[in-house]
């Protein structure tokens, strides 16, 4: 078995490439920050494995997940190195180059995105960077399928062999030159270290690399470990650092040639004149996700979804009732499938075409390079609140789900901002919302579908950097996280990309529904079924509605007045979505035009608004409780989120509702 | 139908759910991927990683 370890700067197009050659999917955005943890996969028809790591600026870990790129490489094999780098930001990308090349593997370079090159007139001669980097050197664009294949081939020809030049040496100072080689000898004698990887460990130990530090002193390098003040004192970090760019520049001088048609990146510069501009920015991203809401809500998706209900709720439960009825199906099973199972998570499933538009939607955002504008606009108002940009995109990641959005803050690099961000990660309103969202408005708010829920998303972020700025002030976090975020050039979405894009977001959707919404339903049917004395003829004697008068009074303060409705609350904690399917099993109902009228005469519109601002914000579900204790590590935080996610809720419900009574609404 | 398969059908589908809430359970406790019922490729491939021999 080959290992090949994919290394890159973030936004190089790795993951693309990763996809590519790997035949498979994983989970890829136009913006940095998208691979947290190691991928791997498999070269079709051959024993190559690929390793995607998450992607690096150097092998200095500044983060979680950058640090698991150097370790990987202290403690893991590896035949191959593949380094992607973007053809057009090279000079940054190839300090990681030297540093990996260093490491005295057998490496190939793929200059990625190379088309954005070509539009910025620019051309490399390969054979120089080649020469100047004794490894080979070969140009893709990921994104277009270009110099794939011939990369794969590339790969299985040396599968076994694995040639290549291991021999790159770059000629540091004097001083860092002769404490390197003192360092090699002491290492090689005293830890029988082989000599090449004795050299890259002395100089990413004097280049302050935490990881090897760490490394150093968890093996007791003692070679390393007594010369560090003097390393320090030296500077030999920024001898380091100067001696390689310095390197980088000479040879890109000397590779570059001027492409016959120049092309200036005109088009991205102009629309980013207007997306990116102080002012006109966030009203711009306000527009664009009324867009999104709009082709979800108004469109496209609910008018797809009804006609999904109305087979539901028609010829499908009623052929089930007339099937089962044949078969001699007693009353309770009839009921069990057809008014709990059938009504819940079909009641469900009917609202797949509005998740797969809003995710379509992201889809489109993340591939045509918008999304890193998002974040930059965000980023201003983020400063604000001591979080930047780079909050930005754990919280975007936690509108299609919470689970990911939190794993996605180990970008952070500050401990106290990353705990920030996971904590308001959960108040972003994720796709699972969505079905109890779209009963509502529909219900309620039927010519503003799209700006309700706008709103909603809006109220979630507000509530979320609001409460950013009070932990910030409680936590006393002062250091600043630095954000950087390439902007990619804009370029028209891939529909294959974006197909995958939706189908990987929105897939969990439905497998949710055979399995936590499944069995959500029939915990709500058993309880709306049986009451203290057996089962029950009238649904307001069973244990549901027995259990949702005594907690009713807790939410009478927002407008709430029907059991059922705090039923749905207490069970939309395993999943969001098991909220509008415990309405359908209470209702027993499949019908959401019948369901629709229920609820209109239980709610007010302003009380049906208030119930919406509370499950935005309350308790956050099973999966999100677990993920919060695994990346803080202490049951404390997820506990203290519970605690504070159902009062929030409670107050802000009310305040809308008593606020609203008061304006006369 | 006799009464007995319907109990056992719906002796079936309540053992299925219930199964299914102590796995969320679980899989809760241990966080991470693990606690996502989003299945992504990214997952399944580190559910593979970890089962394959380093």
């Amino acid at each position: 078995m080959t290992t090949i370890a994919l290394f890159g700067n973030p936004n190089t197009g790795k993951t693309t490439l990763f996809n590519r050659l790997t035949d498979s999917y994983a989970y890829m955005g136009n913006w940095s920050g998208v691979t947290v943890e190691k991928k791997v996969g498999a070269i079709k028809d051959s024993d190559i494995t690929v390793v995607d790591l998450p992607g690096i600026y150097s092998l200095n870990p500044l983060t979680k997940d950058e640090a698991v790129a150097t370790n990987y490489l202290l403690s893991e094999p590896q035949e191959l190195f593949l380094n992607v780098v973007n053809a057009a930001q090279l000079k940054r990308n190839l300090l990681l180059s030297i540093e990996l090349l260093e490491f005295g593997k057998p490496m190939i370079i793929a200059l990625n995105m190379i088309d954005s090159l070509a539009q910025l007139g620019i051309r490399y001669n390969l054979d120089v960077l080649e020469k100047a980097f004794h490894c080979q050197v070969t140009t893709t664009n990921a994104r277009g399928n270009k110099g794939v294949n011939a990369l794969k081939d590339q790969l299985l020809q040396d599968d076994h062999g694995m040639t290549g030049d291991t021999d790159f040496k770059l000629v540091y100072p004097a001083a860092v030159q002769q404490a390197a080689e003192q360092a090699v000898r002491g290492l090689c004698r005293d830890n029988d270290y082989d000599e090449r990887f004795a050299y890259w460990l002395a100089i990413q130990f004097m280049n302050a690399n935490a990881a090897v530090i760490h490394y150093a002193k968890e093996h007791q390098l003692t070679a390393l470990l007594n010369q560090l003040p003097y390393y320090q004192a030296q500077k030999f970090e920024e001898k380091i650092y100067q001696t390689r760019l310095t390197f980088i520049e000479n040879t890109l001088q000397a590779a570059r040639e001027q492409a016959a048609s120049p092309r200036v990146r005109n088009l991205t510069a102009k629309i980013d004149r207007v997306v990116t501009n102080p002012i006109l920015g966030l009203p711009i991203f306000a527009l664009v996700f009324l867009l999104m809401f709009k082709l979800t809500f108004d469109w496209v998706g609910t008018p797809i979804s009804d006609i999904l209900d109305g087979w539901l709720s028609g010829p499908i439960s009623s052929t089930a009732n007339h099937l089962l009825t044949q078969a001699g199906a007693m009353p309770f099973l009839r009921s069990l499938i057809v008014d709990g199972v059938i009504a819940g998570v079909g009641g469900v499933l009917v609202f797949l075409p509005q998740i797969f538009m809003l995710f379509a939607c992201i889809s489109v955002l993340e591939d045509s390079g918008y999304m890193a504008r998002a974040a930059l606009v965000l980023d201003k108002i983020m400063s604000k609140v001591g979080l930047n940009g780079k909050a930005f995109i754990p919280l975007i990641i936690g509108f299609g789900c919470n689970v990911p959005g939190i794993m996605a803050a180990r970008t952070i690099e500050q401990p106290k901002e990353r705990l920030i961000t996971t904590l308001i990660s959960p108040y972003m309103s994720c796709s699972a919302r969505l079905p109890i969202y779209s009963l509502f408005v529909a219900a309620f708010f039927n010519k503003n579908q799209a700006v309700i829920v706008l709103s909603l998303y809006f109220l979630g972020i507000v509530v979320a950097l609001l409460l950013a700025k009070i932990y910030q002030i409680v936590f006393k976090s002062e250091d600043k996280s630095f954000f950087m975020i390439e902007l990619p050039d804009y370029h028209l979405p891939q529909p294959a990309i974006i197909w995958h894009g939706t189908w990987d977001k929105g897939k969990g959707f439905i497998h949710k529904a055979g399995t936590i919404i499944f069995a959500g339903t029939v915990v709500i049917w058993l309880l709306s079924y049986f009451g203290p004395t057996g089962a029950v003829a009238n649904v307001n004697q069973s244990f549901s509605a027995i259990i949702g008068r005594t907690l009713l009074p807790i939410f009478h303060s927002f407008g709430v007045t029907s059991w059922e409705a705090v039923s749905a609350i207490l069970t939309g904690i395993m999943a969001k979505e098991v909220i509008s399917s415990t309405l359908m099993v209470l209702y027993h109902t499949a019908n959401r035009t019948l369901l629709v009228a229920s609820l209109s005469q239980l709610f007010t519109p302003l009380a049906a608004y208030s119930f919406l601002v509370f499950v935005l914000l309350y308790i956050p579900c099973f999966a999100t409780i677990g993920v919060i204790h695994a990346e803080t590590g202490t049951w404390k935080w997820p506990i203290y989120s519970v605690i504070s996610s159902f009062f929030i809720a409670l107050l802000l419900a009310t305040l809308f509702y008593q606020g609203g009574l008061l304006l006369g609404l | 139908m006799s009464i007995l398969i319907n109990l056992i059908i719906a002796a079936v589908i309540i053992a299925f759910a219930g199964w299914q809430i102590v796995k969320l359970a679980k899989r809760s406790k241990h966080g991470k991927c693990a606690a996502c019922d989003y299945k992504c490729e990214a997952k399944k491939m580190m559910v593979e990683a970890e089962k394959r021999p380093h």
